[in-house]
């Protein structure tokens, strides 16, 4: 068809095109093949850089809550269990008192080092509880459930003879069913190993402990 | 780009060849498609056998068409492909540097905030705990030497003045202290105090002479602001609280001193009598 119609004019101009549609089609497929190269490393490359960022916790998620309030929950028991084993009157509590701070005091960092490892902020943009459903009603007086009042902490703290241990215990009580319970709340979300493993070691302890805070509160008594 | 230019020299000849007066028709063809070609993309390339076709009379648009697809579908595709993967690294890359912006970063970006980590380092520097009364630079305190006991920093809400002595170390242990005027209405405070009970790493106290109605300190940072709906109080306090502590975030902030007043007391003097 080409050949029958084609001047002089367009023979000069054809096999230039010619020469373009033979070399197009090889430059093409060595620039196709690079660049579906370079793209596939960099899709590969960016989703193994972000496949564990986007699915670890993030700010608003339960297990960032579950780390931040539970933080605020253990500080207190904390305190209790720091001015009960410095005047407690009975060893047992004493002897309690000062397992229950230093092992709450450690998983509090444990629980820290998870917020940093998540690249989260230890305060959250949300107000506390919000990670647990009908946690919000929940709160008193803006303390979570089991948490003593700044004035129940100051009686103890002012408590003298076995008041301290009356009270710590009482306390303390109450505070291991509040903090068992937030525990329940994470565990019946969470799938993330390292959260359940130390959420169940936490439940484990705080449910021996109860134990035995109720067998020295009997003693505490009479 | 350059890749598409081919396809309208290639499809001119195309169309020529199936005319009947190649040389009349040649200049017009020619001029055309120069014209439509700047104009649009595929819009002009399907415009351009129309006329000639129309004029003459033929329908060799088919192979056209087919060279046209060979070369833009690829080119489409590939195209598409990149802009999707510079899209998702993009984004991806954006979502994680803005998330893993380091609290410094945060901090310096609230406006009206003072580092002093950064412009006066040397008012941080101690060598060691020392006891009774101590001279600050900057008021309300925002680091520097310190006594030994640390005031409770637990969610407390003081109602009166407490020791500068005692609250610097809990800024050290990383506490964010808010301190207001004595004047500040009642509702102001307890929108304050309800940012403070109950969380640890948190205190707040009354100051004397304060230049501005409320100051937060954390260690080496300051914000003054004038009421306590100024949202940057909630940005300041997430930025700093526990992540300025000079300790880590397991530092104490019970079994410090409870007690208010101005002057520094001995631990001692405080503790239940057993």
């Amino acid at each position: 068809m080409n050949a029958t119609g084609t001047t002089d004019r367009e023979t000069a101009t054809a096999p230039e095109v010619d020469q373009g549609e033979a070399r197009l089609p090889r430059r093409f497929g060595v620039l196709a093949l690079a660049v579906i190269l370079v793209v596939g490393l960099l899709l590969g490359y960016a989703g193994g850089f972000l496949t564990p960022q986007l699915t670890r916790p993030g700010d608003s998620s339960p297990e960032a809550g579950f780390a931040r309030d539970m933080t605020t929950h253990h500080s207190q028991a904390v305190e209790m269990s720091l001015t009960a084993y410095r005047s407690a009157t009975l060893p047992g509590v004493r002897q309690i008192a000062v397992d229950i701070a230093t092992g709450q005091q450690g998983e509090i960092g444990a629980m820290q080092t998870w917020l940093r490892e998540w690249n989260l902020s230890p305060t959250g943009s949300e107000p506390p509880m919000s990670w647990m459903p009908d946690g919000r009603a929940s709160m008193r007086d803006g303390l979570m459930p089991g948490m003593a009042t700044s004035d129940q902490m100051k009686q103890l703290r002012e408590a003298q003879g076995i008041a301290v241990d009356q009270q710590f215990l009482s306390l303390m009580i109450d505070h291991h069913l509040g903090g068992i319970h937030m525990v329940d709340a994470v565990l019946k979300v969470t799938d993330d190993p390292e959260v359940v493993r130390v959420a169940s070691t936490m439940k484990a302890t705080q449910q021996n402990e109860l134990n035995s805070l109720l067998d020295l509160q009997r003693q505490a008594k009479g | 780009m350059s890749i598409s230019t081919p396809g309208g020299p290639e499809r001119r000849p195309t169309v020529v060849s199936t005319g009947k007066k190649p040389a009349a028709g040649r200049p017009a063809a020619g001029d055309k498609p120069a014209a439509k070609a700047g104009a649009g993309k595929a819009g002009g390339g399907k415009g351009t056998p129309r006329p000639g076709a129309g004029g003459k009379g033929r329908k060799p648009v088919t192979p056209v068409k087919v060279s046209q697809g060979r070369s833009w579908g690829p080119i489409a595709l590939f195209v598409a492909v990149g802009v999707l993967a510079v899209g998702i690294i993009g984004v991806g890359a954006w979502a994680v540097y803005q998330g893993a912006q380091p609290w410094q970063k945060r901090a310096d970006a609230i406006n009206g905030i003072v580092n002093y980590r950064d412009k006066d380092p040397e008012s941080l520097k101690y060598e060691k705990h020392q006891s009774g009364p101590l001279k600050y630079k900057y008021s309300p305190p925002v680091g520097g030497v310190h006594n030994d006991a640390w005031q409770n920093c637990m969610g407390d809400v003081y109602d009166a003045p407490i020791a500068n002595e005692h609250a610097v170390h809990s800024l050290e242990h990383g506490a964010v202290w808010i301190t207001y005027r004595p004047d500040l209405p009642q509702d102001q405070v307890e929108k304050l105090a309800g940012k403070v009970r109950g969380t640890e790493k948190m205190l707040m106290s009354p100051y004397e002479g304060l230049d501005k109605a409320i100051s937060l300190q954390a260690w080496g940072y300051q914000l003054k602001v004038d009421n306590a709906d100024d949202e940057r109080i909630d940005e300041f306090i997430k930025d700093l609280r526990v992540n300025a502590s000079v300790e880590g975030p397991t530092a104490l902030c019970n079994q410090g001193v409870t007690a208010t007043g101005t002057t520094p007391r001995d631990l001692g003097a405080q503790m239940p009598t057993q």
